[in-house]
């Protein structure tokens, strides 16, 4: 279940342990309601064929734009053409969330790069720090 | 209803990305897409589920899924997926 591009490059479909899981999530307050494997099968049909269609409208918002990217804001554009204007709220609470996350995560880049030292270095420093917390942790009484 | 599992963000992109007119997508679109095929599974699966309960079935059926497809404007694009299965009898 690999996401790496050698030899799989028709796989265009959703993993279906997955969305199984997903399924069962969903089913779990329904006392012992369950999907037939066919069901699951021809979920993930359309599962596929929405995000197609989402793409496909939001590519199309972005281009009238004169955009070359899709942002988020042609996604939640596209929602509201196709009739998911319901969705856009937690829409925008993901995005904001991702916002936040990609904000510490390139601080954190940006610290690693900025200390100038070398990985080699780094791993020494990394293992410095767990031998001198472990001598603490049995030192203690 | 809550949903944990995430859908894999790589594989949506790629799926995305197969139309090809589809170019560039920002890091965040793959994620806010996520989101929003989550909302429509919900959406999907319960009332499949409400199909399969009306006909007094504990298994939710193709049939049942396609019921649910064709009651619902909002899911007319998927109407040519469903016309391959067989009605409740």
């Amino acid at each position: 279940m690999s996401d790496r591009e050698f030899g799989n490059n028709d796989d265009l479909s959703l993993p279906k342990a997955t969305v199984g899981k997903i399924i069962t999530e969903i089913l779990s307050h329904d006392n012992g309601i369950t999907f037939a494997r066919e069901t699951r099968d021809l979920l993930i049909e359309c599962c596929v064929e929405f995000i197609t269609l989402i793409s496909s409208e939001a590519n199309e918002i972005a281009e009238k734009e004169a955009k070359k990217t899709i942002a988020c804001e042609h996604v939640t554009a596209a929602l509201d053409q196709l009739g998911y204007p319901d969705y856009i709220p937690e829409i925008m609470k993901v995005a904001h969330e991702h916002k936040t996350q990609q904000v510490t995560r390139e601080k954190k880049q940006s610290k690693i790069e900025k200390s100038g030292l070398t990985e080699e270095e780094l791993i020494r420093q990394q293992e410095e720090l767990f031998r001198s917390a472990t001598n603490k942790f049995n030192a203690a009484p | 209803i809550e949903v944990r599992t995430k859908f894999p963000v790589a594989r949506i992109k790629r799926i995305m990305q197969a139309d090809e007119d589809v170019g560039k997508v920002a890091q965040v679109t793959p994620v806010v897409v996520s989101k929003a095929l989550e909302l429509f599974m919900i959406s999907l699966v319960g009332k499949a589920a409400e199909e399969a309960k009306a006909r007094s079935s504990k298994r939710v059926l193709s049939s049942h899924l396609k019921q649910a497809v064709q009651k619902d404007e909002q899911f007319d694009f998927l109407s040519e997926i469903v016309s391959k299965v067989a009605d409740a009898p």
